[in-house]
């Protein structure tokens, strides 16, 4: 019995964790012990049914944002993180590409502003000027036509001015 | 990297670029003048040379049209043009005012007691009666800005 006490927390013990004298040394008290040899394979089917446990336990949960939620755990990664990893693979997405441009973006704000909306400003003068030179003013027509009338035709092409006839003298 | 001196010097440049057509104002235009003659008889006819008054023309009780002149000038703001008109008289064309895509022209038949302003766009015509009708003919002038 005071070898089983001795021998007991041996059982269980996970490869590596005990040396080779000490290995022999259950070896041969598990070869005459019942009672050891019982809690052996008490030891073997609890691990067997610990295992199977956590492994069921693991496939429960959805590890696929597991990397994703670490990096955003951790303060200076996550900006650059989730702009330079594909999110779905955990990737580098066109890091050769975005990862300098976002770069810079990021430590000149003010110059990526106005460099954003140049562009959108020179495109809105554009199309002002341009709308303006468009849509040309409204026709201006005076016709003034001593002693007779005058006729004036609005086209799309331009006014056609027409002259009446002349009234006659002394009238 | 783009620094922001030459950022800065290229906005400037867009917006220059942008803006001087439109504060830059030509000291002169170039205008065409045409004479033509309108006729209520004969085959219904336009002068190929007058394919691009069609639209104008069209809408007249005349039905043969022939260009009897032709006149370019490059013309000055406010300094009349004089040219001769078939039946004698003159027409006197003067540049009055442009802006960005309209200009106002003077037009004179001292013959005629006629004066007319008109303001056309870049892209149109006048077309202006200068002769009574006679015999079933009269005689027009057109004018063209930038031709």
């Amino acid at each position: 019995m005071t070898a089983c006490l001795r021998f007991a927390p041996m059982i269980g013990a996970r490869p590596g964790e005990l040396t080779d004298d000490e290995l022999g040394a259950l070896s041969e008290h598990l070869a005459a012990c019942d009672a050891c040899q019982a809690r052996l394979a008490d030891e073997k089917a609890l691990s067997g049914m610990l295992a199977e446990a956590l492994v069921t336990e693991a496939n429960r949960r959805d590890f696929s944002t597991f990397s994703d939620e670490v990096l955003a755990r951790i303060p200076a990664y996550s900006g650059e993180a989730a702009a330079a990893l594909n999110v779905a693979g955990g990737r580098p997405a066109r890091q050769g590409v975005l990862a300098p441009l976002l770069s810079w973006v990021r430590h000149h704000r003010l110059a990526a502003t106005i460099s954003a909306l140049a562009p959108t400003l020179a495109a809105a003068l554009l199309v002002l000027y341009l709308g303006q030179g468009s849509s040309p003013e409204p026709a201006s027509i005076i016709v003034s036509a001593e002693g007779r009338g005058a006729m004036v035709l609005e086209t799309s092409d331009g006014p056609v001015v027409l002259l009446g006839d002349p009234e006659p003298e002394g009238s | 990297m783009i620094g922001r001196r030459r950022f800065a010097a290229s906005a400037l440049a867009a917006a220059l670029l942008t803006a001087a057509p439109s504060l830059a104002a030509p000291a002169t235009i170039p205008v065409r003048v045409r004479v033509i003659k309108g006729s209520r008889r004969g085959p219904p006819a336009i002068d190929p040379k007058l394919a691009d008054l069609r639209g104008q023309l069209g809408k007249l009780a005349y039905v043969r049209w022939d260009q009897v002149g032709e006149h370019n000038a490059q013309m000055d703001f406010g300094k009349p043009v004089t040219w001769p008109l078939p039946d004698g008289a003159s027409l006197e064309l003067t540049l009055v005012e442009s802006r960005k895509e309209t200009v106002t022209f003077d037009v004179r038949v001292a013959a005629r007691r006629t004066h007319s302003r008109l303001t056309i766009s870049k892209d149109q015509r006048i077309v202006h009666q200068v002769a009574d009708e006679k015999d079933g003919e009269a005689y027009f002038a057109t004018v063209r800005p930038w031709p």
